[in-house]
């Protein structure tokens, strides 16, 4: 269990984190969203002990990471940006090196670190010297260490950073590996869609603030922000969009294409058959219409927007 | 599935600092053992061994020899601390101006004719100490001052003189592999990101750090020692054995690695760049401290606490006696001092800095975070 308590870092008069309270339970995989500089990166770099906390408490399995990292790091397994590894090691010696650190024995490090580097599709690399590896390589590597000693907590920021789409896809199936096996998962990412697909839950922070946090399901109930994707037979005229502008419950009104529109909105069914009617009393023949983005795309950028 | 089920899973026990720290060690020394620095110091070392021994005796400055109808000067022989009692009283004597002389091998002539010994009675040969250093003589128990005196004689470098010449670089092959070793050891953790590797893990930044530094030691301690190795076997072929102070001038080598290589990683946790820490480095111990210690030759201040002076002892401590600081006064009235370091302060200053500089560098270093 992954427990943070009022935790706070300051940069100077700048609060990257600001009392900030998150617990994320035994066998749940949570995902930590926020945009850039909300300070997810400053939380998982005091969690896995790579700066110190200015106030609060963060506790790795009960044990306290800022006064004994040693002991709360035991049991962790951690990806924090991208890595860099020591050039002159191969894989193997690098999961060797890491591995007898966390008290794996000799046999223990050969079998894993076959397994692992074969997760990360790995295996043809496997003795060549890291240096000559692309970020990609890197970061299935990287995550390839985090498994290594099958840590009861496995924090991830970022994890499919600098990965090709088919890696994405790759990491993303172990991580619902690891939510399958009831892995506690903290991980970071700027892909709600990625957070929407592997995880349980997500918090979400904006200026080190906890803006929400809860399962996904009721998080995408909350959401009351909706983007609808409009078409029409005819054209789209300015004239049209500052009317749909002007309608009740809309935010916003873009032009797509030619015949083609997005219609932001607040509300749920009735408002969105209201604002169908009015928009084709307008002048607008409708011929299609479907929702787009996800409802955590949705929440996300109203709750954000609200925080700003 | 490849994973295993979380309630199969080995339970793992973290090492005990104490063993965690030969692991760091050993991946540490693979690191240096597979990049291009160990090879460029031994081949350093190698390169000035070859060179120092090769270069004199192509110049015409052979190892050993037979000096033919040598002109002594004569001078007399009160000059000389002679040893011994009951033997003829000498009035005269003449340095042989080379550190090892086969005395069996020295024929005087006077006039170019023969002037035998005759055991000791009309000259013989002695090694004594003069002006602070052990010399060659021919001391004369006749007056022989009216005469044209020569001497043939047999030589051979001391092996105290032919380490000599090669310890002068014994204290730059040492600010080299604190360099090489030691500048950017730590810095290089954040500067290169491979603290976001090594960090998050079950071990103390004080073990990381004396993992580094035992790796760091390893490697300087092999070049410094391959390069005293070559300097020994050497000796042996052209100087026919070694110093008996030999071993004593690698053990403050040693010291001086190891106080050098405090101070390079002190550097290397308060500096930000990996550049500014290496140049910082070479450039402390081969340019700013030896100025200091020219400083206070002229201003006749001895600076026993710089580290660059003590380092000194490494090539002095060969030298039989041990060398006394000397005044020398130039035209004009100014005087420059000639200081030698005490060899014990030497080694207690050795020590301080590694002490004070590993304690400090490794607070630092525990302190500092991976922030940017």
């Amino acid at each position: 269990m992954i427990e943070i308590q009022n935790l706070t870092k300051s940069f100077g008069p700048i609060k990257a984190v600001d009392n900030l309270s998150l617990k994320v339970q035994k066998g749940t995989t949570v995902g930590f969203l926020g945009p850039n500089g909300a300070g997810k990166t400053t939380t998982i770099k005091i969690l896995t002990s790579l700066i110190t906390a200015t106030s609060g408490r963060a506790t790795l399995n009960g044990i306290d990471v800022l006064t004994d990292p040693k002991g709360a790091l035991g049991h962790v397994g951690a990806v924090v940006e991208t890595p860099e590894f020591y050039p002159f090691l191969t894989p193997v010696e690098t999961l060797a090196y890491l591995g007898g650190i966390r008290g794996m024995s000799a046999d223990e490090i050969k079998v894993r670190t076959n397994e692992v580097l074969h997760q990360v599709k790995m295996d043809e690399w496997r003795t060549t010297r890291i240096g000559k590896f692309s970020k990609g390589m890197k970061q299935r590597v990287a995550i390839a260490q985090a498994l290594l000693h099958e840590p009861d907590i496995i924090i991830l920021d970022e994890p499919t950073s600098g990965l090709d789409p088919r890696g994405m896809v790759e990491v993303r199936e172990v991580i619902k590996d690891l939510k399958r096996q009831h892995y506690t998962v903290f991980m970071s990412s700027h892909l709600l869609g990625e957070v929407q697909e592997t995880c349980d839950a997500a918090a979400l922070i904006d200026h080190g603030k906890l803006l929400v946090y809860d399962d996904i399901d009721a998080l995408s109930r909350q959401t009351k922000v909706v983007k609808m994707e409009v078409k029409t037979v005819n054209d789209v005229t300015d004239a049209l969009l500052g009317r749909v502008r002007s309608m009740a419950s809309v935010r916003g009104a873009d032009r797509v294409n030619g015949r083609t529109f997005v219609v932001t909105y607040e509300g749920a069914h009735d408002e969105r058959a209201d604002l169908l009617v009015s928009i084709q009393k307008e002048g607008a023949k409708v011929s299609e219409f479907s929702s787009v983005g996800l409802p955590l795309e949705m929440l996300y950028m109203d709750l954000v927007k609200e925080s700003r | 599935m490849i994973m295993m089920a979380e309630e199969n899973k080995t339970v793992h026990t973290v090492p005990s600092d104490a063993e965690q720290i030969p692991i760091v060690w050993r991946y540490e020394f693979l690191k240096y053992l597979r990049s291009w620095r160990l090879l460029a110091s031994i081949g350093i070392a190698v390169l000035v061994l070859t060179l120092i021994y090769v270069i004199p005796p192509a110049l015409g400055h052979p190892y050993s020899g037979t000096d033919s109808d040598q002109t002594l000067s004569l001078v007399p022989a009160g000059a000389f601390q002679v040893g011994g009692s009951g033997g003829p009283v000498p009035v005269a004597a003449a340095l042989l101006d080379r550190s090892n002389i086969d005395s069996s091998s020295v024929a005087i002539f006077l006039n170019g004719t023969a002037y035998p010994s005759s055991n000791g009675a009309n000259w013989f040969v002695s090694n004594v100490e003069y002006g602070g250093q052990n010399v060659w003589a021919v001391f004369f128990v006749e007056d022989v001052s009216g005469d044209t005196v020569t001497a043939t004689y047999d030589w051979q470098t001391s092996p105290e003189s032919f380490a000599g010449n090669f310890l002068g670089f014994a204290s730059l092959l040492v600010v080299i592999c604190a360099t090489f070793f030691g500048a950017d050891s730590l810095v290089g953790e954040f500067q290169n990101r491979t603290g976001y590797l090594i960090f998050p893990n079950p071990l103390k930044r004080w073990v990381l750090y004396a993992g580094k530094f035992a790796a760091s030691m390893t490697a300087g301690g092999i070049v410094v020692v391959l390069f005293y190795a070559g300097i020994g076997v050497l000796s042996l072929v052209s100087a026919g054995g070694v110093d008996d102070d030999f071993l004593l001038s690698l053990g403050f080598a040693a010291l001086y690695l190891m106080a050098a290589m405090a101070v390079a990683y002190l550097i290397s946790t308060v500096l930000k760049g990996t550049t500014g820490a290496t140049v910082l480095t070479f450039f402390l111990f081969v340019m700013i401290m030896p100025i200091v210690d020219g400083i206070s030759s002229i201003a006749g201040t001895k600076i026993q606490g710089s580290l660059t002076f003590a380092a000194g002892v490494i090539g002095y401590i060969l030298n039989d006696p041990y060398p006394t600081d000397a005044s020398q006064t130039f035209p004009g009235g100014m005087s420059i001092q000639s200081y030698y370091p005490d060899p014990a302060t030497a080694a207690v200053v050795m020590i301080a800095y590694a002490a004070i500089a590993i304690g400090l560098s490794m607070y630092l270093f525990k302190r500092k975070q991976l922030a940017g």
